[in-house]
């Protein structure tokens, strides 16, 4: 097949004959940065027509030119070796870390409800301080966008899990770095506020403008590691008298979150509520926003009380088993649960 | 708007507090009651919870350097008779520190009914900048919600869907105008054979020896920022948890 038959511009089709590309058969095996360089055109104009030459090729042309048309496509091996690489964000509490397989993981979407009052924004806040932990302290020295739409982000408190988060930093430093004076960071709690791109969401009509307009941001803004929205579910459960549309909304919604996370290699963290849901005769809890959006994230996380005590439970995740762990929320943050810091019960 | 301007960076200033006018409850709630979000203070009759309402209503006209917002303030009853004579009572001690009458400025609806609320609540975009008001008290949401709708399926999922709007809007206010927003709610009582569910940090707290937890169930309870309890302990003296 020719060149010449394909449906693209007469000027294209000129400087493609003239590089030396007459049969599609030799478009097959170039990649599109290459044809770019070749014919002395924009990149996104080279992938156009490479794509209408795969097209007009038609299925046979997959056995010997995958890569081209199935453009990203990745082994599972090469895919493993990048998930050992990668550094998951700790929430502070071992146990909880442990559960997670090291913590919460970049390029996933995870999901976690409970009751108000559990801690879901206190988890949050602590997630959005972790991520900007340097990686000489085994961090990802990234920032975060804490997008909050129930007005729930409380300014001292988040000065105050920084300050605690400074302070296990330089007790790490002293412990670990006695001899090497050099590598004395100079941490500085405020800075760490600085490092939250803060966006407040007061309709659903914002909260998805705000979701469109993440991948443009996060573009500008690489080092952008954790995005937190708190909550996914709260402008979405005013009575929206046309359920399809708020199932096409949240679908829509939860594929560009999935999206970004793998495109940009960041994690999502979706804060949702509980509701309760009529079943046989029985009421029983369950995330808000219905069966269909419990398909928009990779892994869910369900927070109860148990006794006294808080546990985190993993209700639905593809590499992890289903455990629960104990976790507590104090005065520094999130932290193990044991008996010298427990929560402070006014009697 | 455009979704850049939804972006506040650097992050929003340290909120501002009203006080309760009483210093260990400042301490205890790290310098009072929060603007920008929806307070909620919960407790059995007779526990004062109008009392606290006046309070803050008289408070909130303070300067900011004694803990005030420097505002007038707007009450949105639903439980009658409106107090005006213990408010009187109140005032007399404000009066001394204000250059003018605080009653002047505190502006009283009544609320008759759930839609009642929805209706107002649209008017705050326009009432509450031309009348520079710094907090609203909504005294009781219980009684506009308690009575009014059936133990049915879809009367609840109606309730639930009020609450939601009237959350949302008054969230919307709070954040728009910098304002303090507080609710007060009844408690219902907990039955040992159910299994309550549990919600914030307590399953029930104890008041005058009864077991007990704030009305209005799950839904309402997402509607709010920070909720207080309120009770009282062998009639001697109100704790809050």
């Amino acid at each position: 097949m020719e060149v010449s038959s394909l449906p693209i511009s007469a000027s294209q089709r000129g400087k493609l004959i003239s590089a030396g590309y007459s049969s599609l058969s030799s478009l097959s095996s170039v990649s599109p940065s290459h044809l770019a360089r070749d014919l002395k055109i924009p990149e996104n104009e080279a992938v156009e027509i490479l794509k209408v030459a795969s097209r007009r090729s038609g299925s046979d042309k997959i056995e010997n030119g995958s890569h081209v048309i199935m453009n990203g496509a990745q082994t599972a091996w090469d895919m493993l070796h990048e998930e050992e690489s990668s550094i998951c964000i700790t929430t502070s509490c071992s146990d909880l870390d442990e559960i997670l397989g090291g913590g919460i993981r970049s390029k996933e979407v995870t999901e976690i409800g409970g009751v108000p009052g559990i801690g879901k924004t206190q988890i949050g806040i602590q997630l959005a301080v972790n991520i900007q932990i340097p990686a000489d302290y085994g961090g990802l020295g990234g920032k975060a966008i804490y997008i909050d739409t129930e007005g729930s982000f409380m300014v001292e408190r988040a000065l105050q899990i920084a300050e605690a988060c400074a302070e296990d930093m330089l007790e790490y430093n002293s412990l670990l770095r006695k001899d090497s004076q050099s590598h004395q960071a100079n941490i500085e709690p405020k800075a760490f506020l600085d490092n939250i791109f803060y966006f407040r969401i007061c309709t659903y009509t914002e909260q998805i403008a705000v979701i469109n307009y993440l991948e443009k941001f996060v573009f500008e803004h690489k080092d952008v590691k954790i995005v937190i929205i708190d909550s996914i579910s709260f402008h979405f459960r005013q009575d929206f008298e046309d359920m399809a549309l708020r199932t096409r909304l949240l679908s829509g919604m939860a594929l560009k979150l999935m999206k970004l996370a793998k495109k940009f290699n960041l994690a999502v963290v979706l804060l949702n509520q509980v509701t309760t849901k009529y079943n046989e005769g029985s009421f029983q809890l369950t995330l808000a926003l219905g069966d269909s959006w419990s398909h928009a994230s990779t892994n869910r996380i369900i927070l109860y009380w148990n006794g006294n005590a808080r546990y985190a439970y993993i209700d639905k995740s593809p590499s992890m088993r289903s455990a629960s762990s104990p976790y507590a929320v104090t005065g520094r943050g999130i932290r193990n649960s044991s008996s010298n810091c427990k929560r402070v019960k006014l009697m | 708007m455009k979704p850049e301007d939804l972006l506040r960076h650097p992050l929003p200033a340290v909120t501002p507090k009203l006080t309760l006018g009483c210093p260990l409850l400042d301490r205890l709630l790290h310098g009072g009651v929060p603007c920008n979000a929806i307070t909620e203070i919960v407790a059995e009759s007779g526990t004062g919870k109008t009392q606290l309402s006046l309070q803050l209503l008289l408070a909130a006209q303070l300067p900011t350097s004694r803990g005030g917002l420097s505002g007038a303030s707007l009450y949105l009853h639903s439980e009658f008779p409106f107090p005006v004579r213990r408010l009187h009572q109140l005032s007399l001690v404000c009066r001394l520190e204000l250059p003018h009458n605080p009653l002047d400025s505190i502006f009283v609806q009544p609320l008759y009914s759930a839609d009642h609320l929805l209706d107002v609540l649209p008017r705050l975009d326009f009432l509450v900048p031309r009348l520079n008001i710094k907090l609203i008290v909504i005294d009781s949401v219980a009684a506009l919600f308690r009575g009014e709708f059936e133990n049915t399926g879809t009367e609840l999922k109606r309730r639930s869907g009020i609450f939601f709007k009237v959350s949302s809007k008054l969230r919307l206010c709070a954040r728009k105008f910098g304002l303090a927003v507080v609710v007060t709610n009844q408690v219902v009582d907990v039955m040992e054979s159910s299994n309550s569910l549990r919600i914030g940090n307590s399953v029930s707290l104890c008041s005058s020896g009864r077991r007990v937890c704030a009305a209005l169930g799950l839904s309402w309870a997402n509607c709010v920022n920070t909720r207080y309890s309120v009770r009282i302990i062998n009639t001697r003296g109100d704790s809050v948890s």
